[in-house]
């Protein structure tokens, strides 16, 4: 419990230098990592974003001694649950904080509306300590990630230290839901395995390992479920760093996908700068749809709605991340950043399930086209 | 063949239309009957001078007539001048006898329907006309009758006629039987209608009892009448040929020249010359009026209504005033605190027109009405309006101003919530009514523009006081959250570190000397808060203490940049330099407060 016992470290020291702050009636301050994509910093060889010199200054004064007092109450459970091993959600430890104040009238004045109030005090701590909620011990729920292949063998170290390996290839077509602590878990390949698939579409991967994609293919095929949680940037980057294999990310052509869902996957997120580092996996690559697929494939696409905000904020956002992040301002990722200048322009998307156009008789159509592109290195 | 056209008397239409005049419905009925007995009995006293004293009685005697009702006892009695004996018939019993009828002046009744209304609408549901006691200065002793109208005749008949002792030297007493139902509360209660009109009187003494309470007396508070402004000579441009034609036969036999400019006001030889180069063959101006034909007058009146002519005199709209306003107000109830202002007479779609606004937060309402909609009281020449509110130009006008800014919480588009009262005074000697009842002001552009200015001045003035009160509470605020956040935040990092009870001690101590010196100056700010509020609520209490004509007024316009003089009030201008100065140190106190905001931010 390595991280464990660093969290604790640091704990104490800010709470040390809180305490001889004040006995000497000195004004404490602290200092928080921003999180924000003006503080964000892009370094290809690296890959993904990294903080900039940005903090944000909390000083202890009459507006703030209410956070900082819900900061350190808050702070003190969590410290508590990483002593015992305890694990909770924001939303449990919400409720247990409710709980506290509940037994303990004087510390009435703390209590939490809502579990935004509770969320963003839990948000407050780890920027502070530059730490992730997963090293207090908080966990979201494992969303996303669903994971099929014949050949992967996972071994996780549960918390008491006793090891269960789970053989991928035994679990017919139920998935393999990778936990958002990837820090417990190793991974073996029984067999070469020749690429790692990740579809945007939970539904679509279903479909292609229904139709016997991981039988025919030494791959493995995972969900992500919209924009990839925790879970699925953790898990791809543990399969990028242990089982060394090309990974492909297949989405639609969209500015939402390919700047929400495909960029945080590849570099992480504003956000969370300070975590991206094993939250992200930099060699996914973009294997479509790409823009000269739908000529080349007579895939069926559709210009944007003008009326659908949703649709037309993606655009917009599209227009400000080229100018602004440094994801697609780094020359080095011209090809996406093109992909984005060609949405712009052309005001056009298609979807992923667009392949079920192509020859609607045969439902192995889309995966054919998929491995050709792999084969072909027709990807970005 | 057609049938035979008949004429009916003006009694006649309005007996069968007494909708039309506010007897639409049971309790308007008894509300209508009370009003037009005090109006009459207000424009009495005030035409001759005398202080009113009026008192109001409203018994539920039996049952009425008409289904659903009760039979009604309505009595008003005054302290005015009287009415003498050969016109109490065609006051009480003739429509259109009035002695205001179209002169321009800014009086409550204008033509001699209500009154006359509330007999027949006696005579229609309980089949008696209306019990008169009055006795003049000149008369020993009074004289009681009864008065009904004939109606086929539009003319009063006098019955049961006597002559009787009565304890004052002059007034009139009036008591009708009515069929009606009595609504005390609400906004087009009776209650509502008598309040109403003790604040845009603060020279009213009233004295009411109504049905089963007790009886209520609302002194005066000012011991001037208002002097009523002699009506000004018509302007040509408010008028029709008809009209202008009619005009002339007042005058006798002199030019058309000399008749524009004694006519007329805003008429001079100026306005002659360019009625000339406007067009007009010079030689008009010399006829006689008494020779000119139709088509001459026409030829003047057309080229008269090119010209462009000063807008007509203010000079025949009166005012209740800030001072008097504001003491009435006070007589609404437990009022927290309040704005006044009176604007300056102005000239709306060609009239001359003022608009006083005073608002008020009342302690009881609020408990209750504190997300309810604010209570608007409508006075047009001093009468209440209470009907068919929406339609108002006042309540328009109401609506359309932010109130927001002013602190108070306001629905989009509609009135403001809150425990106020928004009370709204039109006087103009021809407010333009949407029906004959006189219930809503028809809303033109320029006349809710002028009801908004007043609205906004009031509701910059309110804000004072609003912001005085949430700049105290946000500091008290402030302290109670150091007090209580301070212990629980060094009892926690204590607990984390496993200090010893020494350290939490100095630690706590330390914190409380790092957030006492904000506290401190909160408490500083507070107190400067306070005490600035304190002194403008003094202040507008000391002008609501001093009686009589002692010059103090409220201050009218906020001199941000005022300089800060010690001065003792003596008279009118210290005292205006005093609200001054309660002014600038509240600016002074706000400024600080900000630049405070600023260096925690």
């Amino acid at each position: 419990m390595a991280r464990g016992e660093h969290v604790v470290k640091v704990s104490k020291e800010l709470c040390t230098m809180l305490l001889r702050d004040l006995e000497n009636a000195r004004r404490p301050v602290l200092e928080a990592t921003k999180c924000s994509l003006d503080n964000s910093r892009y370094d290809f060889k690296r890959g993904y974003l990294t903080p900039g010199p940005k903090k944000v200054r909390t000083e202890l004064n009459v507006s703030s001694v209410q956070k900082m007092s819900r900061a350190i109450f808050m702070l003190e459970i969590l410290l508590r649950n990483i002593e015992t091993g305890a694990v909770n959600t924001k939303r449990e430890l919400y409720y247990i904080s409710k709980g506290e104040i509940k037994h303990n009238p004087e510390l009435k004045p703390l209590d939490f509306a809502d579990q935004d109030e509770s969320d963003s005090i839990i948000d407050f701590i780890c920027e502070m300590m530059e730490c992730y909620r997963e090293d207090l011990n908080c966990y979201a729920n494992d969303r996303g990630g669903q994971t099929y292949s014949q050949q992967l063998v996972v071994t996780e170290t549960l918390p008491d230290g006793d090891k269960a390996v789970v053989d991928l290839s035994t679990l017919g077509t139920t998935p393999f839901q990778p936990k958002n602590r990837p820090q417990s878990l190793k991974l073996k390949a029984k067999k070469k395995i020749d690429f790692c698939l990740i579809v945007e579409s939970e539904g679509t991967a279903n479909t292609l390992v229904a139709n016997g994609f991981c039988k025919r293919n030494n791959a493995i095929l995972m969900g992500a479920q919209g924009v990839p949680s925790n879970a699925v940037r953790g898990w791809s980057r543990l399969i990028q760093e242990e089982l060394r294999i090309p990974i492909y990310f297949f989405g639609d052509l969209d500015a939402y996908t390919m700047q929400n869902i495909y960029r945080t996957l590849k570099a992480g997120s504003a956000s969370s700068l300070i975590r991206n580092s094993d939250f992200s996996a930099p060699e996914v690559r973009f294997l479509g749809v790409l823009p000269e697929d739908i000529k080349k494939y007579d895939l069926s696409d559709y210009p944007v709605k003008e009326n659908d905000i949703q649709e037309v904020r993606a655009l917009k956002k599209a227009d400000d991340a080229l100018k602004n992040d440094p994801f697609f301002k780094d020359k080095k990722n011209k090809e996406v950043s093109e992909i984005l200048k060609w949405l712009l322009k052309n005001k056009r998307r298609c979807e992923q399930q667009a392949l079920f156009t192509v020859n609607p008789r045969d439902p192995i159509m889309p995966e054919k086209i998929i491995v050709e592109k792999i084969k072909k290195g027709v990807y970005v | 063949m057609a049938k035979s056209i008949t004429s009916s008397s003006t009694a006649e239409y309005f007996s069968k239309n007494l909708q039309q005049v506010g007897f639409s419905s049971q309790t308007k009925a008894i509300l209508t009957t009370v009003k037009e007995a005090v109006d009459n009995s207000l424009d009495a006293c005030e035409e001759e001078g005398i202080l009113p004293e009026i008192s109001v009685t409203i018994e539920k005697v039996g049952a009425g007539t008409l289904k659903n009702s009760d039979l009604i006892k309505v009595r008003v009695e005054d302290n005015g001048p009287g009415i003498g004996a050969d016109d109490i018939t065609r006051v009480y019993g003739e429509y259109l006898a009035s002695s205001k009828f179209g002169r321009g002046r800014c009086s409550r009744g204008q033509q001699g329907i209500g009154i006359s209304a509330a007999t027949t609408w006696a005579q229609l549901t309980n089949a008696t006309g209306v019990k008169v006691i009055s006795k003049t200065k000149e008369m020993r002793l009074a004289i009681s009758c009864v008065v009904e109208v004939d109606i086929k005749h539009n003319k009063g008949v006098m019955k049961n006629k006597e002559t009787i002792k009565w304890d004052r030297s002059h007034g009139v007493a009036v008591e009708f039987l009515v069929d009606g139902r009595a609504q005390v509360g609400g906004e087009g209660g009776l209650q509502t209608y008598l309040n109403g009109t003790a604040l845009v009187n603060p020279h009213l003494k009233l004295t009411y009892k109504l049905l089963d309470n007790e009886p209520v007396t609302i002194d005066r508070v000012s011991q001037t009448v208002p002097e009523i402004p002699d009506a000004t000579a018509p302007h040509p441009h408010t008028m029709k040929l008809g009209e202008f034609i009619a005009h002339s036969h007042l005058f006798g036999r002199i030019t058309i020249g000399e008749w524009l400019k004694k006519g007329f006001s805003r008429v001079t030889d100026g306005t002659l010359k360019e009625l000339v180069a406007g067009g007009l063959k010079r030689n008009l101006l010399g006829i006689s009026i008494d020779k000119a034909k139709d088509s001459d007058f026409r030829d003047v009146f057309t080229v008269i209504q090119k010209v462009p002519l000063m807008a007509p005199s203010t000079k025949s709209v009166l005012t209740i005033g800030e001072e008097s306003l504001s003491k009435s107000i006070m007589r609404l109830g437990n009022v927290d605190f309040f704005s006044v202002v009176t604007r300056r007479p102005t000239i709306c779609d060609f009239k001359p027109v003022v608009v006083e606004v005073a608002v008020a937060r009342l302690q009881e309402r609020s408990q209750e009405h504190s997300d309810s909609s604010v209570q608007v009281l409508r006075f047009a020449n001093r009468v209440p309006l209470q009907f068919d509110k929406s339609g108002c130009a006042i309540v328009k006008a109401i609506e359309s101003v932010n109130w927001k800014t002013y602190g108070l919480g306001q629905p989009k588009d509609s009135l403001p919530l809150g425990p106020y009262v928004i009370a709204v005074s039109l006087v103009s000697p021809f407010i333009k009514f949407k029906n004959a009842s006189k219930e809503t002001v028809d809303a033109s552009d320029e006349l809710v523009d002028e009801l908004r200015l007043a609205l906004i001045q009031a509701g910059q003035k309110l804000s004072r006081h609003i912001r005085a009160e949430a700049r105290a509470i946000d500091l008290e605020n402030k302290i109670r959250h150091i007090e209580q956040f301070g212990p629980i935040l060094v009892g926690g990092v204590c607990r984390i570190l496993g200090a010893p009870e020494a350290r939490k001690k100095k630690a706590t101590e330390g914190l409380m000397k790092l957030l006492g010196r904000e506290s401190r100056e909160a408490e500083k700010e507070l107190k400067v808060a306070m005490i600035g509020k304190e002194e403008l609520a003094a202040k507008q209490k000391k002008i609501l203490g001093e009686s009589g004509d002692e010059a103090q007024e409220l201050p009218t316009e906020a001199d941000e940049n005022a300089e800060v003089v010690e001065t003792k009030p003596t008279g009118k201008k210290a005292a205006k330099k005093v609200a001054k100065k309660a002014v600038g140190k509240k600016v002074s106190t706000s400024k600080k407060k900000s630049k405070q905001a600023e260096k925690s931010a």
